[in-house]
């Protein structure tokens, strides 16, 4: 089997990471990256379309508990990955392929790294494939 | 390092309608409280990297507030209303001025003149303090030639009274000195208007076409007794104590002027204090003697800041509570001591009228008298000027500040209502707004009075408690020096994050400023699909998502002042009844989940 | 005389329930009877498939389908009726959206099998057998339908004109959808014959809903006292109400139980697991990670309690493996 190297989708929120870094910047240096406002503006919508849309893995930078400048998207987000995770097993889909990490990095030089270690812990996953999936018929025998 | 814009969609609107932050709206000169936190929040942590930043604040600062370096070591109003104050403690906005005006020192001194051509006519400003200033430096950037006429040989006016150890002379001095070189304004020292050649008649031969009067309180209260003013007010060792504050502050005195010496202060306001506090510092064994009491709750209570109160104790100050002067009594000429009998009462309903009961005297002795009771302006010269109405009192419009006895003539500041260093400055700028209407012709009136509404604190599941502020320990505070610690760059950053941010974002757009988001997006609510199912509206930290009635029903509806975009309610709505319009992240999102099947 | 219009009403992978609900119009049967021929309706009328496949394509005005596509006969059957048909309408939730057999793609289909023809307790089954596709008894060749890899809603499987949803649809909707295509009055292809907004736009105790709504505790309906007038959300026992569409008259919550979703998603949303996974996760309210797995440690099957109706149409379809 070809090495396969998950595709990680990242959402960051830009009140807590890489502000102080030009964006053109993190710009090459994160595949497949979504700079949000701030971590409560992602619905639980958006990382199930991410996974259907070829996503291997869904990452979910926020801000530290209590330092959200919209008082509290992160941790309303927090309890949205908690639960999507305990509903992911039932459609037979590993819940550590969403990650929320709630912290702090101005420069934003953490990411990359962090996108290569959640990397690391997919790749003996596997390749999700629900891109391949498709709701055409198929008979079982 | 981010680089912050401050013009066109970035640049924070008046409030359109009439909400501000509480903080904001206290300011007298409804300074960009909530945006300058929220800059300050998102400063790098190491020191050589912030110093940009900082200086990028410290110049929209400089720009509406040329004084603010002051306002950081003698201001504070808005903590009295910042809503964090029932919830854990005011944000210690004062020193994340300082904070600021710390490292924006040099920057002030190499600043720019504003290279404005001053085409329009020439004003006269009468007073070189805080109200003068502004004045000037409004009228200045508006293209007036502008001369301040400064009664001693130093501008500053009445923050000269403060003493160094509350504001650096420095700093001082360095904010209004570059003031009028930044703004290009002419000042004369030492120029008495009223008094020998100047007059207003004369400023106005002399070619200017308005004045503004900001000459201040020079002119101490003389102590009193019922109606009666007290005899000996004359007898050497006896001062008035602005006088003395005056003094101390060009420098000039021994630092243990006062070794071996009692000295007595009478007052129980802020200037009280800093007099005793001044006297303590020179080694004077200080008794301060107040008539109002220490229940700062009463109607009587004295009106000192707590801190004055504190720190005078701690110094050793000794406070007499609720106690009058009746006599001060000398020998061959010279002070030996007071007479001061129980105060009852100082207020009732008809107002200042102390209440003695001459059977509980005490006297106090003493070898330095000072009386420090209150200040009034120089009402001579405002008679002699014909400014007065016909029951003696400053005949100025409250609104416009101008005179309604001389159309071309303005009067603003403590010359007209004694308030605080800020108050007065306003007045500067409502004076400079004036004039420039008088002299173009315009409506004098329109569109000044702004009626403004507080908001409130937005909901936290998390509030944190203030940080303590750290002063020197008495025993080493006993010199001019500030005693009180700033803040380092991290506890900048730690406070300035635990602002909730109360306004609306028109009048803050630090995000658009520093390039967090390009405008601020708008909720929508799409009426046809939401049920009025309420979940919105339980998870609106701000308020803004609300019930409304309609058509028998209810739906949800958002209050755009409150609303701050953070889209919690569009996930959160089970109807996708609410969206986003102006936040490009879904079409973000569209393109990069079109890449991944590459 | 002019001939009559011809309609279909057919069942795939269907209870039953779909058929008595369109019986319940009553009398109002009979004149639909005298306005169209019913070609097939397998509960009421003796037609074969034959006289289906003898139709003209399009022939028939109307094809009423309900029931989710499960096996290979659904299959067929979709595609002849689609063929035949002008206008195919997905009746019921079964085929809007996949129904509560869909949560059959929850498993995979041997699983399934195993199970019932095995594992379960009351099952004797020492011979291991199991359905077979085909087989010959006596000389003669029998075949079977065979499941499909899962469960089908309609849509996935034809184009389909429009949808009237519900668990079964009730008369009423049922009966002005009748009407609506009898006198041509359609709304664009597409659409749902039933009201845009959620559950809780009709819902009488919503009214009385207090103004924040904080779950610290998650219960279930027989845990807490019987109450006609309050919100069963605020109160902390999960009704789906929010995240379905309008239209059932609330029936099930004036007789005090909290609605299990069986209307499917409002109008406009594609996913109404994913929405009420949302709102319900914002309205919890507790401090650490450990306090909110504690509140969610109390709902047994979240998957099955957010997609009890919907999981074959949901964005993540079916089981992965």
């Amino acid at each position: 089997m070809t090495t396969f190297e998950p595709k990680i989708v990242c959402f960051s929120c830009n009140f807590g990471w890489g502000y102080l870094t030009d964006p053109e910047v993190r710009e090459m240096q994160i595949k497949h990256w979504i700079p949000v406002v701030c971590s409560g503006k992602i619905d639980a919508t958006h990382i199930l379309k991410a996974f259907r849309s070829g996503a291997d893995g869904v990452l979910i930078l926020g801000c530290v508990d209590g330092d959200c400048h919209f008082q509290d998207g992160n941790y309303q987000t927090r309890k949205k990955v908690q639960l999507l995770q305990r509903v992911l097993p039932s459609f037979g889909i590993d819940p550590r392929r969403v990650r929320i990490e709630l912290s702090l990095d101005p420069e934003g030089n953490s990411i990359r790294k962090i996108v290569e270690d959640m990397g690391r812990d997919l790749r003996p996953m596997g390749p999700l494939g629900m891109k391949e999936i498709s709701a055409k018929p198929v008979a079982t025998r | 390092m981010w680089k912050t814009v401050n013009t066109g969609a970035a640049r924070a609107e008046e409030a359109l309608k009439q909400f501000l932050p509480p903080c904001q709206l206290k300011c007298p000169i409804n300074e960009d409280i909530q945006r300058t936190n929220v800059l300050i929040s998102m400063l790098p942590l190491d020191p050589e990297g912030a110093r940009e930043g900082i200086c990028q604040i410290g110049d929209y600062l400089h720009e509406r507030n040329p004084l603010f370096t002051v306002c950081g070591y003698v201001c504070g109003l808005c903590e009295l209303e910042c809503n964090y104050q029932a919830k854990g403690g005011s944000i210690r906005r004062r020193l994340l001025k300082r904070f600021i005006s710390d490292a924006y020192m040099d920057r002030i001194r190499e600043k720019e003149e504003i290279n404005v051509e001053k085409t329009k006519e020439d004003v006269a400003i009468v007073g070189g303090g805080p109200a003068g200033l502004m004045c000037a430096y409004d009228l200045s950037r508006r293209g007036y030639r502008v001369t301040i006429f400064e009664t001693s040989d130093r501008l500053g006016g009445a923050l000269w009274l403060i003493p160094h150890y509350r504001l650096p002379e420095d700093v001082l001095t360095t904010a209004v000195n570059n003031l009028v070189r930044i703004c290009e304004a002419d000042v004369k020292y030492n120029a008495r208007i009223g008094e020998g050649k100047y007059s207003l008649d004369k400023l106005r031969k002399d070619g200017f076409k308005a004045v503004f009067i900001a000459k201040g309180t020079p002119m101490p209260r003389i102590l009193t007794y019922g109606r009666e003013k007290v005899e000996g007010q004359e007898l050497s060792g006896v001062m008035y104590g602005q006088t003395f504050l005056y003094e101390v502050s060009h420098g000039n005195i021994q630092p243990n002027y006062f070794g071996g010496k009692k000295i007595i202060v009478i007052g129980g306001g802020n200037v009280a204090f800093d007099v005793a506090r001044t006297a303590r510092r020179l080694c004077g064994e200080t008794t301060l003697v107040c008539l109002e009491c220490e229940d700062k709750c009463s109607k009587d209570g004295i009106p000192a800041d707590e801190e004055e109160i504190k720190g005078a104790w701690e110094e050793g100050v000794q406070i007499v509570y609720s106690r009058g002067v009746r006599r001060i009594m000398g020998k061959g000429g010279k002070f030996q001591r007071i007479e001061c009998p129980h105060c009852a009462s100082v207020f009732d309903e008809t107002g200042f009228n102390p209440v003695f009961d001459s059977t509980d005297i005490v006297n106090i002795d003493g070898d330095v008298l000072m009386i420090t009771v209150g200040q009034g302006p120089d009402r001579s010269f405002l008679q002699k000027e014909n400014l007065l109405d016909d029951r003696g009192r400053l005949a100025v419009d409250p609104l416009t500040l101008q005179s309604l006895n001389k159309d071309w003539v303005f009067i603003g500041g403590d010359v007209r209502k004694i308030g605080f260093m800020v108050e007065a400055m306003h007045e500067g700028l409502v004076a400079a707004e004036s004039i420039e209407r008088h002299l173009r012709g315009l409506d004098m009136r329109a569109g000044r009075k702004r009626e403004y509404e507080p908001q409130d604190i937005p909901f936290r599941r998390i509030y944190k408690h203030e940080p303590e502020v750290v002063w020197i320990p008495p025993e080493k505070r006993l010199h001019f020096q500030l005693f009180e610690r700033g803040f380092t760059l991290k506890e900048a950053i730690e406070e300035a994050k635990r602002c909730a941010r109360c306004g609306p974002c028109v009048s803050c757009k630090a995000c658009l400023a520093i390039g967090i988001q390009h405008s601020l997006p708008v909720v929508e609510v799409n009426e046809e699909t939401c049920s009025g199912c309420g979940i919105c509206t339980s998870i609106c930290y701000y308020g803004s998502a609300q019930w409304r009635f309609k058509d028998g029903g209810t739906v949800s509806t958002t209050d755009t002042f409150r609303c701050k975009a953070c889209g919690m309610c569009v996930v959160a709505c089970p109807s996708q009844a609410r969206r986003m319009i102006g936040d490009p992240m879904d079409t973000r999102i569209q393109e990069v989940f079109s890449t991944l099947g590459a | 005389m002019a001939k009559k219009r011809k309609i279909a009403i057919y069942w795939l992978g269907s209870c039953g329930g779909c058929d008595e609900a369109i019986i319940d119009l009553n009398e109002s049967l009979l004149e639909l009877a005298s306005e169209v021929d019913i070609a097939l309706w397998p509960i009421a009328i003796d037609a074969k498939y034959a006289s289906i496949e003898r139709l003209g394509d399009r022939e028939l005005a109307l094809s009423i389908i309900h029931g989710n596509v499960r096996n290979s006969e659904h299959e067929e059957m979709a595609h002849l009726l689609r063929r035949k048909s002008q206008v195919v309408l997905a009746f019921g939730t079964c085929a809007c959206f996949g129904g509560t057999s869909g949560l059959a793609n929850f498993l995979k289909p041997n699983e399934i099998q195993n199970w019932v023809y095995g594992e379960a307790p009351t099952v004797v089954n020492r011979a291991k057998t199991r359905p077979q596709a085909e087989t010959t008894v006596g000389g003669n060749h029998l075949t079977l339908p065979v499941l499909l890899d899962q469960v089908h809603s309609l849509n996935q499987v034809i184009a389909v004109d429009y949808y009237l949803p519900g668990c079964p649809p009730p008369v009423d909707l049922i009966a002005q959808a009748v009407h609506a295509v009898i006198e041509g009055k359609l709304p664009p292809r597409g659409s749902f014959l039933a009201p845009h907004k959620a559950l809780c736009d009709s819902c009488p105790r919503n009214a009385a809903k207090p103004p924040k709504i904080e779950l610290t505790h998650i219960r279930r309906i027989h845990e807490v006292d019987e109450d006609s007038g309050t919100c069963f959300l605020a109160r902390g026992v999960i009704c789906l109400g929010p995240a379905t569409r309008d239209g059932c008259g609330a029936t099930c919550l004036s007789i005090n139980i909290p609605c299990s979703g069986c209307f499917g998603p409002v109008e406009g949303v594609d996913d109404s697991g994913a929405k009420f996974l949302s709102a319900l996760a914002s309205l919890i309210r507790a401090q650490s990670d450990s306090e909110v797995s504690g509140i969610l440690d109390t709902i047994p099957d979240p998957a099955g309690c957010f997609y009890r109706f919907t999981q074959p149409s949901s964005i993540l379809g079916r089981h992965r493996k």
